[in-house]
């Protein structure tokens, strides 16, 4: 066996094993970070591939970003798992069985010869995966470059529409506000007429 | 790198800077008046462009990857219109339940140029991508009155089951890539000429599922009546109309530019998927007694009848699918155009009884309704009938004569449910809620219009059915 | 290209075991007897009153959604960046047309206040 075969298999037990402990945890968020440990194997496997640049990208923006959402998710919405999971026993059999009939039929569909897919040659070591990518994205693809920024576009404003909630009568301090602020708006100089002192009338009093 | 044509993708240009456009106008104005009337002004500006840079024959852009012909221009014009139709009609719905505000137009615009995308689409990216613009802007639009915790479960259960349905259309696409080698059409469909038949099948049976859940035919039609009901109507009213336009294209596109070596496979799938929306599509609608959710049904049913059209595999068969779903888009607008435009603040009218005995309050509504119902039940002289007609005439043309039998049975059965909605409104007693319409005059006119234009198309069908036969002809191989 | 990665998995591996083998180490050598007075979690004398998780306030949400979709941005530029000088002008004006289709965005969320912290 290849070194690269007992990488690739010791990286795929990690990851069905984490992504078993993220449908079977008790603790939801027990579960999410098995997501992440799920996430970074998978971005080991194509790195094996020799996908670099999606592989970073799935650490950077999956495990970085999306995970930390999901993290937020799971803590704002405190679900009881148990409770969800009630009828799981009764139900298993029959998933089970639908599981391993879809698998095998698929099996048996989808060999992986049915491709005529032939491995690629190993790439040197100065080869750039991402240099690759980019060659092609901002080129050839850059129509559907465009449409991913404006389904980005429509994200943002999806979720500004839909979460964001102007609450009334809640006191906060603009920053903004506090640095433009001057001198003038907080301290008033008032000029007034210079007055005498009452102290004689007092002095005056105890020699009476 | 081929240097790049941009004409053909002007209208697509212009709706995309103009939608930005009327984002900022809102962050910074405030005022969803002004969307409103911006948005109308873009739509009717991508007409004009689409209408002046349209001719017959297929312009390729962007390599390969973007295509222009005329059943894309007639489609992509269409699409406007209803679009423009729809955000007419819901603009008093909306100020009445404080969803007037900037972020619809921005999204019904960004919806528009989604479909757009997915009509010009000749490569699996733009395709997917395409969808999933027009997907997220119509997630987010079932969601966007938020205090309604039957518009969130709608959008919720919109987003998982469209989630599903994309998930299914790109492994589908991944199967074929990996068959075939490439992800634009053209080469597709010379790969596949020469390639192995069982994996292209498993790959097309996800295609057509994916398919099958965004025109939502049975069995992957369970979303439908929930969306409908649950969603604003006014959101009701754009869903049920243009992006069924899109999704007729993404099916001519991927099936019959795509993927039309394998016809063979796809018929009996879409021979199944028409019989069982026909099936369940009228025989549920029969059982409603909420009319938007009956429509949604009917819905079913119609896209079912649709699929009839595409499975007949002729350019008669094509013309005459491209026509009815036209025309449905037509109809559904009128249809739900009529709930939005009764419905007034805190009362929507979208039960079956609210519309008993509405002839004796506002004769001129209800005939404009009873003209959509007609046409919806395929009545002579509505044109409503001329779509089944062209459907069935192709379809005995191309040898399933069993699959037009059981089609005229369940129209039959259908048209039960929509003349009973007449009716309600000419011989019941009127409803103690009175429906007092809260629309404008233009809003009155607009749908006066429409419910007349089902009736004059259906007695001058000849115009539309030539185009649509030209558009597809010039533009399927 | 792999064997460029091969100290990054060896790290990987060292890391694990600096990691990992004081813990095991700690587990199997340390003597361990619990009774149920170590165990339960201690809050000044007091039986603990509710989970130590609290909940998040909803506007973490937004905050982290936004965070993401500028993230993936960023992930663009990457591949950019390198062949930057390759595909020139063109590649240029498509990362700024790129960029210009969120600062709309981006314009959007400021002005509505959804990046104030109220």
């Amino acid at each position: 066996m290849e070194f690269t075969s007992l990488v690739f298999y010791i990286f795929s037990a990690i990851l069905l094993l984490a992504s078993l402990r993220v449908i079977t945890a008790k603790n939801p968020v027990h579960a999410a970070l098995s997501l992440v440990l799920a996430f970074f194997t998978a971005g080991c496997l194509w790195m094996l591939l020799e996908a670099e640049f999606l592989a970073i990208t799935l650490v950077l923006v999956y495990i970085g970003a999306v995970m930390v959402l999901f993290l937020f998710v799971v803590m704002m919405l405190d679900i009881n798992i148990e409770e969800m999971r009630r009828g799981f026993w009764e139900n298993l059999p029959l998933a089970a069985l639908v599981a391993i009939l879809m698998m095998v039929e698929m099996a048996t569909v989808l060999g992986g010869s049915r491709f005529g897919l032939t491995p690629p040659a190993p790439k040197p070591a100065d080869y750039s995966n991402t240099r690759e990518l980019g060659l092609q994205l901002y080129t050839d693809y850059v129509y559907p470059f465009e449409l991913a920024a404006v389904i980005l576009l429509v994200a943002m404003v999806a979720a500004i529409a839909l979460t964001l909630r102007r609450r009334p009568g809640r006191k906060w301090v603009d920053p903004a506000e506090q640095i433009k602020v001057k001198r003038n708006d907080r301290l008033r100089l008032v000029s007034m007429a210079p007055q005498k002192p009452a102290a004689p009338k007092a002095a005056e009093e105890e020699e009476a | 790198m081929t240097p790049l044509n941009l004409t053909p993708a002007l209208p697509e240009i212009f709706v995309l800077a103009l939608a930005c456009v009327v984002l900022l106008v809102e962050a910074f104005s405030k005022k969803p008046e002004w969307s409103y009337t911006l948005t109308q002004l873009t739509l009717v500006g991508a007409g004009a462009i689409t209408l002046l840079t349209a001719e017959a024959g297929k312009v390729y852009a962007f390599n390969g990857m973007f295509v222009d012909d005329l059943m894309g221009d007639v489609l992509k014009l269409v699409s406007y219109a209803a679009a423009i139709v729809a955000v007419a009609y819901s603009r008093a719905y909306l100020s009445e339940r404080a969803m007037f505000r900037g972020e619809y137009f921005v999204l019904v615009l960004f919806a528009v140029l989604g479909m757009m995308v997915m009509i010009s689409a000749s490569h699996f990216l733009t395709l997917y991508l395409g969808l999933e613009l027009l997907s997220l802007s119509l997630y987010t639009l079932v969601a966007l009155q938020r205090d309604s915790m039957v518009a969130s479960e709608a959008a919720m259960k919109y987003f998982v089951l469209g989630a599903l349905a994309s998930g299914f259309l790109l492994y589908g696409m991944s199967i074929l890539y990996g068959m075939t080698g490439s992800l634009e059409l053209t080469k597709v469909v010379a790969a596949v000429e020469q390639g192995s038949s069982s994996l292209l099948a498993f790959g097309l049976v996800f295609v057509v599922a994916g398919l099958a859940f965004k025109l939502g035919v049975a069995p992957f039609h369970m979303w439908v009546p929930d969306i409908y009901h649950g969603a604003p109507s006014a959101v009701t009213l754009f869903i049920g109309s243009a992006p069924k336009l899109a999704a007729f294209a993404i099916v001519m596109r991927l099936l019959v530019d795509g993927l039309h070596p394998a016809v063979g496979d796809w018929q009996q799938m879409l021979a199944i998927m028409a019989v069982l929306s026909l099936m369940i599509g009228n025989l549920a609608a029969i059982m409603q007694s909420n009319l938007k959710r009956m429509l949604a049904y009917s819905t079913i049913a119609h896209m079912g009848f649709l699929l009839l059209g595409v499975l007949a595999d002729s350019y008669a068969g094509y013309s005459a699918a491209m026509f009815y779903v036209i025309t449905y888009a037509l109809m559904s607008l009128g249809a739900f155009g009529m709930v939005v435009y009764l419905s007034r603040a805190g009362f929507e009218a979208e039960n079956l009884d609210d519309f008993k005995g509405l002839n004796a309050r506002h004769p001129w509504l209800a005939a404009v309704m009873a003209m959509v119902m007609l046409s919806l039940a395929g009545l002579p002289p509505f044109v409503g009938f001329y779509a089944k007609l062209t459907v069935l005439q192709a379809l005995v043309g191309a040898g399933w004569l069993w699959l037009a039998v059981i089609a005229v049975i369940f129209s039959l059965i259908g048209a039960f449910y929509y003349l009973r909605v007449v009716k309600l409104m000419y011989f019941d007693a009127p409803h103690a809620n009175d429906l007092a319409p809260s629309g404008e005059a233009d809003v009155r006119a607009l749908l006066s219009l429409n419910g007349l234009g089902v009736l004059v198309l259906g007695l001058v069908p000849q115009p539309l059915l030539a185009l649509c036969a030209y558009a597809i002809q010039t533009s399927i191989q | 290209m792999l064997e460029n990665y091969f100290p990054v998995l060896l790290f990987i591996l060292v890391g694990l075991a600096v990691g990992v083998l004081p813990m095991v180490m700690g587990w199997v050598l340390a003597p361990s007897r619990p009774d149920s007075e170590k165990l339960s979690p201690y809050e000044c004398g007091f039986e603990a009153f509710e989970d130590a998780r609290m909940k998040f306030d909803v506007r973490y949400y937004l905050v982290a959604i936004l965070f993401i979709l500028f993230d993936l941005e960023i992930a663009f530029l990457f591949p950019w960046a390198v062949v930057l000088e390759e595909i020139g002008t063109f590649g240029f004006v498509a990362m700024v047309l790129f960029l210009a289709i969120l600062v709309v965005g981006f314009v959007y969320e400021w002005m509505k206040g959804a990046l104030d912290w109220e």
